[in-house]
């Protein structure tokens, strides 16, 4: 901000982001840089496609009474509650970047979502997406933005599927021969062919989120909200739709926000991940680091001549399972290390093959979500501490 | 004016066309509603001009109407009653209740204007499915139209005003939506007041006095009545210009009305729904 006194620069740094702890500067530091401001108007890196700070949103809802006489009470003398959906939420995405945005049922995802799309307006901060107020700007935001929400169709139901691209087409201006170039490039990598003369009605689930994603991009948006694209399809159509996905993005730079509760959508497509609790971020950074940083524990497992017996374990190190000719251990990541625990197991048995698993990401977040690690250190802890 | 902001409003007209365009696709979907449609009207057409037949045998006059001009009002107003039961308070009730409406806002598009094109393309398309009752009224049923070209331009700009304060009007209650779990009950209530307010069954030169002060106060009767009036001859050609200026003032209010009140209800409502 320039401050009216002195004339001078500053810069300063989102609130919430200028905790490091938090937010690893290092995972994604470009995402983060500083943004400076001359006279309430903003000069952002040209990069930046979404910009929210301090984002909040209250929902106020009636509160319903048990029972009749509860219903009669609330005819006369509603009680509202308010409930915050979204609290203090600040994060940036640059162009290009995949990102993940996940958290339980209820967590305020899909508020974020329709408050980045224009359609619900903040109750507190702000939020720009490509320089716009997506609230004020709705008309303009929507020409640039596109959205898949799983659940609903942006398709005629009763139309062909053909004739529902021709007038989305139409409603985003698309030129005739951009439009049919494009027509041919999705119809051929997501295998459409059969589909033009379907009505959304007749099609199947797959069939559906395919046409979808066409249709979502057939206006070339710079970014796309995925809310949830590949909620009850079957492997074959979801790798295909992710790699649809990954090839809009590498070849034209799109900019992607995924929500979803498959991590595996989150794997394979995104770099970086924000988590979010109640409303609040409670991570924002690489995959690779939520993982070295919430899971303390990994798993060994060694392959032996014969049968083992009693093993003396180190401090921090657990059995996790034994076999005829295997033992598997569990070892805390902050006492001891793969090869020390290696070293220890190697010197009590003949050991013939060892393997260190790599945590995957699902048993990971179970853990933030669920607050708690399966051998009794909250994974949670951590992770407050920081918030704190 | 710039050609890009020329161009670009050009493309919009054409983009409102397109989307109007929508409508007899969507409705022509279901081929066998059109004929059974039809197959009602014409009854409907039957039993009406036999009770009015039955009610004339009696008296010459009914509310000072004689019997030419009440028959042509009903068998017209039988081929405009569309106009007066767009389902927009359903279907936008829908679309709020059930949050739908998320992906209606994120279409570039001005909400209300393609809600509004595409209810008064509904209008339109079901108005011109029954031209084949005005023929048959006239072959059959002894329907007499005026001979004087300007009883038709006051019938088409009062029509059109008519039809579109009545949908900002709908608009707003149809707003309620964002507030209530509930729109069934309000279309089927304003469905049932509009047929009988409008004056789409009897004329409402034929009610009791107070019965009409309701009726003038309700937008209802600005679709059906007020054009009607000027084709059967009901209304004074003279006093056309103070009549259709009355019906330009209120759309206008209307108009200003509704976008204030669509935008202070999305503000405050929950767009339901993950």
């Amino acid at each position: 901000m320039r401050s009216a006194r002195t004339g001078v620069w500053s810069i300063s740094w989102p609130r919430r982001l200028s905790n490091p702890a938090l937010f690893p500067s290092g995972s994604r530091g470009r995402t983060y840089s500083p943004v400076a401001t001359r006279q309430g108007v903003r000069i952002d890196n040209v990069n930046t496609v979404i910009d929210a700070r301090d984002l909040s949103k209250v929902y106020r809802t009636s509160v319903k009474q048990p029972g009749l006489r509860g219903a009669w009470r609330g005819l006369f003398k509603p009680e509202y509650r308010e409930k915050l959906a979204v609290d203090g939420l600040s994060f940036r995405v640059s162009r290009g970047e995949m990102v993940g945005y996940i958290g339980v049922n209820g967590a305020g995802k899909s508020t974020t979502i329709k408050m980045l799309t224009g359609i619900l307006a903040p109750s507190g901060g702000s939020v720009r997406v490509l320089g716009r107020d997506p609230n004020q700007e709705r008309v303009a935001n929507a020409r640039d933005i596109g959205v898949v929400f799983g659940q609903r169709s942006q398709l005629w139901w009763d139309l062909a599927y053909q004739e529902s691209l021709n007038l989305i087409a139409r409603i985003y201006d698309v030129p005739e021969a951009r439009y049919r170039a494009l027509l041919g490039r999705f119809t051929e990598e997501l295998s459409l062919g059969e589909l033009l003369s379907v009505p959304v009605r007749s099609m199947s689930l797959g069939q559906k989120m395919r046409a979808e994603l066409a249709a979502t991009l057939i206006h070339e948006p710079r970014v796309v909200y995925l809310d949830e694209p590949t909620i009850g399809l079957d492997i074959v159509v979801k790798e295909r739709i992710r790699e649809f996905i990954r090839e809009q993005n590498r070849a034209s730079g799109l900019t992607v926000l995924l929500t979803t509760h498959d991590l595996g959508d989150i794997e394979e497509l995104c770099e970086r991940v924000i988590i979010i609790d109640s409303g609040r971020p409670i991570f924002d950074g690489s995959i690779a680091t939520i993982k070295e940083r919430f899971s303390r524990h990994r798993l060994i497992s060694f392959e032996t001549a014969g049968r083992p017996g009693p093993l003396v374990l180190p401090t921090g190190v657990s059995l996790e399972a034994q076999q005829e000719r295997r033992v598997t251990l569990r070892f805390d990541r902050s006492l001891q290390s793969a090869s020390s625990v290696a070293a220890s197991v190697m010197n009590q048995l003949e050991v013939l093959d060892l393997s260190v698993q790599e945590p995957d990401l699902a048993s990971v977040i179970r853990q933030i979500y669920g607050g708690a690690d399966p051998s009794g250190a909250p994974a949670m802890e951590g992770l407050e501490a920081r918030v704190a | 004016m710039t050609g890009i902001t020329l161009a670009r409003r050009r493309s919009r007209a054409g983009l409102y066309w397109a989307i109007a365009s929508l409508v007899p696709k969507l409705m022509l979907t279901y081929r066998s509603w059109f004929w059974t449609d039809l197959f009602t009207q014409t009854l409907a057409m039957i039993i009406s001009v036999a009770f009015w037949r039955a009610v004339f045998a009696a008296s010459v006059t009914v509310g000072g109407i004689g019997y030419q001009q009440t028959i042509s009002y009903i068998l017209l107003a039988l081929v405009l009653t569309p106009l007066v039961q767009n389902d927009l308070i359903y279907t936008f009730g829908r679309l709020a209740y059930d949050g739908s409406i998320a992906v209606e806002l994120t279409r570039p598009v001005d909400f209300q204007a393609a809600q509004f094109t595409l209810t008064m393309a509904g209008v339109a398309f079901n108005t011109l499915t029954r031209l084949p009752l005005l023929a048959l009224g006239v072959l059959a049923f002894g329907l007499r139209l005026p001979g004087d070209p300007l009883a038709y331009v006051c019938f088409t700009v009062s029509l059109v005003l008519g039809g579109t304060l009545l949908f900002f009007f709908d608009w707003m209650l149809a707003c309620l939506a964002f507030f209530t779990t509930e729109v069934w009950g309000l279309a089927v209530l304003r469905f049932g007041l509009a047929a009988f307010l409008s004056g789409s069954l009897i004329p409402l030169a034929m009610m009791p006095q107070a019965l009409r002060a309701v009726c003038a106060a309700l937008p209802f009767a600005q679709a059906v009545y007020v054009p009607l009036s000027f084709l059967t001859g009901l209304q004074d050609l003279a006093g056309a210009p103070r009549i259709l200026l009355t019906q330009a003032a209120w759309t206008l209010a209307l108009a200003v009305l509704s976008r204030f009140v669509f935008r202070a209800a999305s503000r405050r409502a929950v767009v339901q729904g993950g």
